[in-house]
């Protein structure tokens, strides 16, 4: 697991303890679900960065 | 009574609309505990109801809107008056121009009544906002109304105006929908302008309408919807009439039920009321489809994660000053801070992935049917929800059934279905194809017209 007391310092933030607690379950959560996700993409997937509406058109 | 009632009796001089406004301000007054107003511009209804009589007795008519007391989530900007998203950051912000849809509302003649209460920011589904009061379900007020539309689901399920517009970016038109008894209208993305709404995701972000009946949302899409030049995801598909008509059938429809992921840990109200609606479905002649959908759980991820990174960069100004949020919204930005640009990136080329093999499902069948949520409003305060034997909390739970479809961007109708043992209001959902909300609705009003739904609320 990725160790977000140091991401977060390095992004500046500074949190509490309690802080820390209140997002780091969540985010563990979310990177177990999301991280092996990544494997399925291949080079030819563009990312969706300006959603527009005529995509679906 | 719903909107086309009063257009009715608007039209049949039954009633006048100032009548109408001065009933729905008394009212306002009388459940001003249940929180769902922020601002309130009684002064203005009133000219605009006045406004309204006049032109329709001298032949001039707007449309079924016309002289229809309603209001809006507070993130619509709305010219000359306090648009606070709920949020410390814009308690004094005061736009200077009208949001798209408040243009449009305008222009159909509708009554603006005031500005809802809301989850702080339109981030959570709550809707116990720090800084204005916890907004309070009028089904029974020690439970939430779910959010972050909730001021407009309790404002609407309260009688107090016959619509309420709101936005949905993880279900915040649908949950509150569910938990306060009325229908809401998430309509597909770019279907209806965002242009003057304050952005939460701005990729996810949609604006659509809480009403008292399937066809009042219709009609309420049918004055909001089409292209805007200043919403660049604004599509230029042309708008079709909405409004289902008075016979509407889904005889023949091919009607999925999914196999996985949206009947499992259940609260066993809310699957025996939908399995009711369902098979009210059949009996109208629709075919039950039993489809396997792709992976939800992980589209929810991809969604999730779009939201962290979009949030906190739409907040990024402001987060410095941590005093500004209540606990929950800044757990939630500072997450989203820690969310590196790869998996932004990536998680924006999942979507695209997952919405291809999404898309595959209208190959079999024409709509799906599920739970809005998989149970009804918790208590405010709740953290957590005991389903099918396990404790989930309570933001996941509520959002889990709703939030994938912001991702695919498809449209969605929640309406009621049924009541739980303790009275709370039962939503379903549907879902179509992108841009067919004509069939969402059109499967709604066959339900309502056959006794889908629950008895209005018994608050006095």
């Amino acid at each position: 697991m990725r160790d977000w007391k140091r991401i977060a310092e390095a992004h500046g933030l500074f949190l509490t303890a309690r802080e820390l607690d209140r997002i780091v379950p969540p985010l563990n959560a979310l990177e177990e679900t999301f991280r092996p996700l990544i494997a399925s993409l291949t080079p030819d997937l563009e990312p969706d960065v300006v959603f527009l509406g005529e995509d679906f058109e | 009574m719903t909107i086309l009632h009063a257009a009715e009796s608007l039209r049949a001089g039954r009633v006048s609309s100032v009548e109408l406004t001065t009933s729905a301000i008394a009212r306002l007054d009388r459940h001003n505990h249940l929180r769902a107003f922020i601002t309130v511009t009684a002064g203005q209804a009133l000219h605009q109801a006045r406004v309204a009589d006049r032109e329709l007795a001298s032949g001039t008519d707007r449309g079924p809107l016309h002289g229809i007391p309603i209001a809006l989530k507070d993130l619509f900007a709305t010219k000359g008056v306090r648009t606070t998203a709920g949020s410390k950051i814009y308690e004094n912000f005061i736009p200077e121009i009208d949001a798209t849809v408040v243009a449009k509302l305008h222009a159909a003649g509708a009554v603006m009544l005031g500005k809802l209460n809301m989850h702080e920011l339109a981030y959570g589904i709550t809707s116990a906002n720090p800084h204005f009061g916890p907004v309070r379900n009028p089904w029974n007020p020690q439970h939430s109304p779910g959010g972050s539309s909730g001021g407009s689901g309790a404002a609407v399920a309260a009688g107090i105006v016959y619509m309420a517009m709101g936005t949905d970016t993880g279900g915040s038109i649908r949950i509150p929908a569910a938990f306060c008894g009325t229908v809401g209208l998430k309509p597909t993305y770019g279907r209806v302008s965002r242009y003057g709404v304050l952005p939460l995701g701005f990729s996810l972000d949609h604006a659509g309408p809480l009403a008292r009946s399937v066809r009042d949302a219709a009609i309420v899409l049918n004055a909001i919807a089409g292209h805007d030049s200043r919403d660049p995801s604004s599509s230029r598909r042309p708008v079709v009439d909405y409004v289902p008509g008075e016979a509407c059938s889904i005889r023949g429809l091919r009607i999925g039920f999914p196999e996985n992921f949206f009947f499992e840990w259940l609260d066993p109200d809310v699957e025996s009321s939908v399995r009711g609606a369902i098979a009210r479905a059949e009996s109208l002649g629709a075919h039950i489809t039993p489809v396997r959908l792709p992976d939800v759980a992980a589209l929810n991820a991809v969604a999730r994660m779009i939201l962290l990174a979009e949030a906190a960069a739409g907040v990024e100004p402001h987060h410095a000053d941590r005093a500004l949020f209540g606990p929950d919204v800044l757990t939630l930005l500072d997450q989203g801070r820690l969310v590196p640009a790869t998996d932004y990136i990536n998680a924006q080329r999942l979507r695209r992935k997952m919405r291809r093999e999404f898309d595959q499902l209208w190959n079999h069948v024409d709509c799906l049917v599920a739970p809005t949520t998989p149970n009804a409003a918790p208590r405010i305060g709740d953290t957590t929800v005991r389903l099918g034997g396990r404790d989930e909390d309570v933001r996941l739970a509520t959002t889990r059934l709703v939030r994938g479809i912001n991702a695919l961007g498809y449209p969605a109708l929640s309406m009621p279905c049924g009541l739980s043992g303790a009275g709370l209001p039962i939503g379903l959902q549907i879902v179509a194809p992108a841009f067919d909300e004509a069939l969402l609705l059109r499967v709604g009003a066959a339900l309502e017209d056959a006794g889908v739904g629950i008895p209005p609320c018994p608050l006095e």
